[in-house]
Order: C-alpha cells, then sequence, then structure tokens
C-alpha cells in the first residue's frame, strides 16, 4: 500500500474540495453579528470563506496535476504490520488507557507490550525468553515510574 | 558598542553554574535527539517546552535553544554513520558524510561536522545581531495590510520551498494549517467558529498538542513503518576527530558564504534548516574546484551543509523574535514557549524588552560552544547512542507525547488532538505533504484574519490599500512572482533557460 499515487492524490483531492467547500459555507452562513452593528467586512465567516475558496481551487489544481501521471512502479519501503500495531496500540494507550487507569500503570502496559510485541523471539528457549521478559518488564516500569514522577513532582502536574 | 556591551551582559548573566549546568544538559539532550533518526529538533523543542513550565523565563528559553541548537547538529551523527539524516536537516550531510564513513573517516567527517555546524551558527549570531533590531525598527510601520500580506507571503514562501517538486502540496498543507487556525473564538469579535459542538474548540487548537503530534506522534509512526538502518561498520575504526586548521582554512569561503545563505534562507518564513543546507551545498558545488568530489565523500561539500542548516537556526529567529513570524518549524514552537513565559515576541519587542535579542545571541554562542565541546570529544559515545533499539526509543517518546500537551492544560482533550494530528501528519508525509507550512499556518492563521479584517475596516472595505501601500506592494509583487515561478509551464521556461547556461550536474534537491 502507499500513499504516493496519483489515485490517492484524486481521493484527497475530492476530500479537501469538499473540505473547502464545507469550510466557505460554513463561513457564508456564519452569524453577521449585525446585532452588535459590526463593520460588515469585519463579519467573523469572511476568511473561512476565502480559505475555503482557495482550498477548492488548490483540490481542482491537485486533481488536474494527477492527468497523465503513472503511478511508481517501485515498492513501498516500509513494513505496514509493524506500523498497525505501533498506530492501533499507541492510540489504545492515549484514548483508552490513560485517563481510565493511574498515568504510570498505564504507560508501564503501553511500554511493556510495544517493547515486548517489537523484541519478543519466542524461538530463543524458556531461559533466554524469561530473562528478555524480565528485561523488558523492569525497562516499562523504570520508564513509567520515572517519567510519572517527573511531571508528578519536578512539574507538579495532576496525573490523568 | 550598545548591541556588544548588551552581547556581553547576556553571556555574563548566563555564566553562572545553573546556566551553565542548563546549557551542557540541554545541547546534550539536543545532539542525542538529534542524532536518533526519527526524533526531529520540532520534537525535541515541543517536548522539552512541556518540561520547561517550571524554570523561570531565561532558563527556559536557554534550555529551549540549546535543544534547538543541539539537535539541528545532531542530525549530522546518524547522516554520517547510517546515511540516514537524524534530522530532515542533515540531509545534505549525510551525501558527503556517509561515503566518508564507509572510507573509514566517520571521525573527521563528524569532527568536520562540528566544525561547520558552529562556526555556521556564529555566522548566523552575528547578523542575527545586526539585522533583527532593523528589521524590527522596520516593522514598527507596519500596519494591518503589511501584516495581511506577510502572513499570506509567509504561506506561499513556505509551501513553495518546501514542496518539493509540487509547491502545490505544499499551499495545501499551509491552507490546512491557515483552517485549523480558524477553529475557535475569534480575535476581534470572540465569535466562536467552527466548534463542531465541543466546548472544548472554543479556544482554538493549541499548538503545542498539534505539534507535539505532527512531529512527535507521526514520527513514531514513521520510524515503525521504515524498515531498521543498518550501522556502518567502518565507522569504529581509529581515525582523527579534531578538524584540521588548514582544512577550515581552504573552505573559509564556503563557510562563510554556507553562513550568510543559512541565515538568510532562515529568515524565509516557514523554509527551515533542510533549505538551507540544500541551498548552501548546491552554491558551495557551483563555485567549487573539486565539483566532481560532491557526493563521493568532499570536505568541503560535508562542510556547507552542515554550516548552511545551523546558521538557519538564529536566522530563523530573527522574523521569530521581530516580527512572530517563524522562520522554521523549531522557530515556531519556540515563539509558542516564549509567549509561555511572558515575552512577547514581535515589533515591540525592542522597546519592551530592548536587551531581549541580545540574550537570545548569548544563549545561542554558548550552545555553540557546547556543541564544539561536545562534538569533538565525545564523538564515541554518540556511535553507542545510535545503537539503541528503535522498540526501547519509541515508546518513551511516545508516553512523552502523551503526557507532555497534557501538562499544559491539564485536559485529556489535548491528548486528542495530538493523536488526531499525529494521525493526519502521518498520512500527510506519507503523501509528500510537507509540514512546515501546515505548522506556520496554524502560527500565522489568527494573524491573517485579523489583518485582513482591520485593514478592510480601517480602509472602509475597500481594497487599494492592501496594493497601493509601498511595503504592501512590495509583497504583492513577490507573492505573485512566487506563485507564477512555481507554476509547471514557468518553471519549463526557466529551467531550459538555466540548462542551456549552465550545463549539466546541479544538485539534487530535497526530496518531498
Amino acid at each position: 500500500m502507499r500513499f504516493d499515487t496519483p489515485a490517492a492524490d484524486r481521493v484527497t483531492a475530492a476530500a479537501l474540495f469538499a473540505l473547502g467547500a464545507a469550510m466557505s459555507w460554513g463561513g457564508f452562513v456564519m452569524d453577521r453579528l449585525e446585532i452588535r452593528q459590526i463593520h460588515p467586512a469585519s463579519i467573523p465567516g469572511l476568511v473561512p470563506m476565502i480559505l475555503g475558496a482557495a482550498m477548492m481551487l488548490c483540490a481542482l489544481l491537485l486533481a488536474l496535476s494527477t492527468r497523465g501521471q503513472t503511478a511508481p512502479d517501485t515498492a513501498p519501503q516500509g513494513n505496514w504490520s509493524d506500523f498497525a500495531f505501533a498506530g492501533v496500540w499507541s492510540c489504545v494507550f492515549a484514548l483508552l488507557l490513560v485517563g481510565t487507569l493511574p498515568f504510570a500503570a498505564a504507560a508501564a502496559i503501553y511500554t511493556f507490550v510495544f517493547a515486548g510485541w517489537f523484541t519478543w523471539q519466542p524461538a530463543e528457549g524458556p531461559a533466554r525468553n524469561a530473562k528478555q521478559l524480565i528485561f523488558i518488564a523492569v525497562f516499562a516500569i523504570a520508564v513509567a515510574a520515572g517519567i510519572a514522577a517527573l511531571f508528578r513532582y519536578g512539574f507538579l502536574v495532576r496525573l490523568p | 558598542m550598545d548591541a556588544l556591551n548588551a552581547l556581553f551582559a547576556g553571556l555574563g548573566e548566563f555564566m553562572t553554574p545553573m546556566g551553565v549546568f542548563h546549557v551542557a544538559w540541554a545541547t546534550l539532550l539536543g545532539i542525542l535527539v538529534g542524532s536518533l533518526p526519527g526524533l526531529t529538533a520540532t520534537m525535541g523543542v515541543a517536548l522539552l517546552t512541556t518540561l520547561t513550565y517550571t524554570l523561570d523565563r531565561d532558563s527556559a528559553i536557554l534550555v529551549l535553544i540549546c535543544m534547538y541548537v543541539g539537535a539541528i547538529y545532531g542530525g549530522s551523527r546518524s547522516a554520517i554513520l547510517l546515511n540516514i539524516p537524524g534530522t530532515p536537516a542533515s540531509a545534505a550531510t549525510s551525501l558527503d558524510g556517509f561515503p566518508l564513513a564507509q572510507r573509514g573517516q566517520a571521525g573527521y567527517a563528524m569532527a568536520l561536522a562540528t566544525a561547520g555546524s558552529a562556526l555556521g551558527t556564529l555566522v548566523g549570531i552575528l547578523l542575527l545581531v545586526l539585522l533583527a533590531p532593523a528589521l524590527a525598527a522596520i516593522a514598527l510601520d507596519f500596519g494591518s495590510f503589511e501584516f495581511f500580506w506577510l502572513a499570506v507571503f509567509g504561506i506561499v514562501i513556505s509551501g513553495q520551498l518546501t514542496g518539493g517538486v509540487s509547491p502545490l502540496k505544499g499551499y495545501i498543507a499551509g491552507l490546512l494549517g491557515l483552517m485549523v487556525a480558524m477553529v475557535g473564538s475569534e480575535g476581534i469579535h470572540a465569535h466562536v467558529r467552527f466548534n463542531l459542538g465541543f466546548d472544548q474548540l472554543n479556544g482554538g487548537i493549541g499548538l503545542i498538542p498539534a505539534m507535539v503530534g505532527a512531529f512527535g506522534f507521526a514520527e513514531v509512526l514513521t520510524v515503525m513503518w521504515r524498515r531498521k538502518a543498518e550501522l556502518s561498520t567502518e565507522e569504529l575504526k581509529e581515525d582523527r576527530v579534531l578538524p584540521k586548521l588548514s582544512d577550515l582554512w581552504r573552505y573559509k569561503i564556503t563557510i562563510g558564504r554556507s553562513g550568510i545563505i543559512g541565515t538568510l534562507v532562515g529568515i524565509i518564513p516557514g523554509v527551515g534548516e533542510d533549505i538551507g543546507a540544500w541551498a548552501s551545498y548546491a552554491a558551495a558545488k557551483r563555485s567549487s574546484k573539486e565539483k566532481d568530489q560532491f557526493g563521493n565523500g568532499s570536505y568541503e561539500g560535508l562542510t556547507a551543509a552542515e554550516t548552511g542548516n545551523s546558521a538557519v537556526v538564529p536566522g530563523a529567529l530573527i522574523p521569530a523574535l521581530t516580527l512572530a513570524v517563524p522562520g522554521s518549524a523549531p522557530a515556531a514552537v519556540l515563539i509558542a514557549a516564549l509567549f509561555i513565559h511572558g515575552v512577547r515576541p514581535g515589533p515591540m519587542i525592542m522597546f519592551e524588552e530592548p536587551t531581549f535579542i541580545y540574550s537570545v545571541a548569548a544563549m545561542l554562542i554558548l550552545a555553540t560552544i557546547a556543541i564544539a565541546v561536545y562534538g569533538l570529544s565525545l564523538t564515541r559515545l554518540f556511535i553507542l547512542v545510535l545503537r539503541i533499539p528503535r522498540e526501547l526509543l519509541m515508546p518513551v517518546v511516545f508516553t512523552l507525547c502523551v503526557i507532555g500537551p497534557y501538562a499544559l492544560t491539564q485536559r485529556i482533550f489535548d491528548i486528542w488532538v495530538m493523536v488526531a494530528f499525529g494521525l493526519i501528519g502521518f498520512v500527510l508525509r506519507q503523501m509528500n505533504y510537507p509540514m512546515a507550512p501546515l505548522v506556520l499556518g496554524i502560527i500565522l492563521g489568527d494573524l491573517l484574519d485579523k489583518s485582513l479584517r482591520r485593514g478592510l475596516t480601517l480602509s472602509n472595505g475597500s481594497l487599494e490599500p492592501f496594493f497601493t501601500r509601498p511595503i504592501s506592494l512590495i509583497f504583492v509583487v513577490i507573492i505573485a512572482l512566487s506563485i507564477v515561478l512555481s507554476m509547471p509551464v514557468t518553471r519549463r521556461a526557466v529551467s531550459k533557460v538555466i540548462g542551456t547556461r549552465s550545463g549539466a550536474g546541479d544538485v539534487e534537491g530535497p526530496k518531498p
């Protein structure tokens, strides 16, 4: 999967055009504050209308610029499975664990699972695996405790 | 003479044990951040901003500037050893640095990079001290009309120079940033716009959560997406880690020219260190007697790239301090940090804080001394740092990305903003949209909005003053020329003319 293709640009152009149209419309129907007798040139929706129109123009140009272009024939450089795990697990941590669990516990679980997922080598034998798990657990606890203590006691932040 | 006195006074102010301690740890941290691929200067400054809330004003700004200087310099480490720029600013460095490392001259390449960075920053500091007060004086004549065009100029130039082969994507990124800035209470009538029913959006989208997301979380995702880098084995060979004075003297013109180019690039809003490095590298290659060595381990090419990117740092602070318009993405975070710590950058700075610019110059000098000391003495330590596995580093970075923005306002909502910007930032990077115009748009959106509406109110709805006042007219001409020159038809015609004049063999520009 890659995002730097003409097809992706065309989809983006459509999305950006919709965004520009929505912002222009939002600016157009925005309260003009007549009741406050403001100068008509200073209505709050003026700049959003202009920006929306500019975005629609750029989206059109983007769509036009993809004509005649072909997708790059090189294979994508990245590793999407690593990305997917890192992205999903990081979102779970930030959006679900933080605020539900005490911050230090959430950070320790996040770090342990993240580091464990990428460094775990099951074929290396039970003794080595146990050693590896202990290392990751100690690392996760140290990271979580260190960051939590720094913000809680160093910067007097009430942690989530 | 007053400037010199103020500079020495600034230096004296920070030469306390605590000041030296802050310089030492912040610069070292900056070098480590910059040297690790995936950790950028912007991310470092953004995350460190969240750690400076409790410091006094001068210490906080000193720490952030040391981080900025250190991170831009630190990017050369991985560019030389891994052929992966630690920060985008070091992309040009890898062209000659990595071939030198492959020849077993990694230590000498790093020594040259250190010398180039230190000298480049010093050239930039000199120009900062000379130009910033003058620019602040000129900016006093700016009214709403000029500030409107300044904001447009920043977006257009930043979009054009960072958009790579497609300036259109740079413009779109800038427009997206401006759109983000439209969210929340506007600055003239306090009317809330586009809050989508979320009360938390009434105050707008915070710059720090957005920056930490776009440069922190997006970097974490990008690093995990990329294949693992292999560390060059050649770097461990014994070789010289101090630069030869004869080499530096031989490249004195290159250093001076790259320093000036880097500083001037830094002054252009939202352009940044990578363009400074590429422009300096291209200029050095054009005038070099050893053009064929460029790209194959040229000392001159390496020196030009490093001098150029480091000189951008003081350059980027010139508009940041005098116009509140950032010259680079890390400078944008610095502006936010200045506001947090009670400094109001802008044309009035020379009246409200007449010695502040010289204090900043003093901070830059101390950071430069620190990078020279660390760069020449801790070469082997930095090689070890590059061996930290990304699987252990990235969860630490992301945990800081989560808690940092939260610490400022203590709102969970800011964590959501950070995550949203991280995901959007990752997708935009994959699609070759530059991040600098997006950030600049968020910063300049309020200025552009207020200036246009104030200007129109002052002129009773007439657009005429926007085009007839002298400074406005200059901006209009530059913006129009920039847009015309960025059109494919014009670019083809210009490159044809340049091609026939100079023949082949110019430098490949920054990849989008």
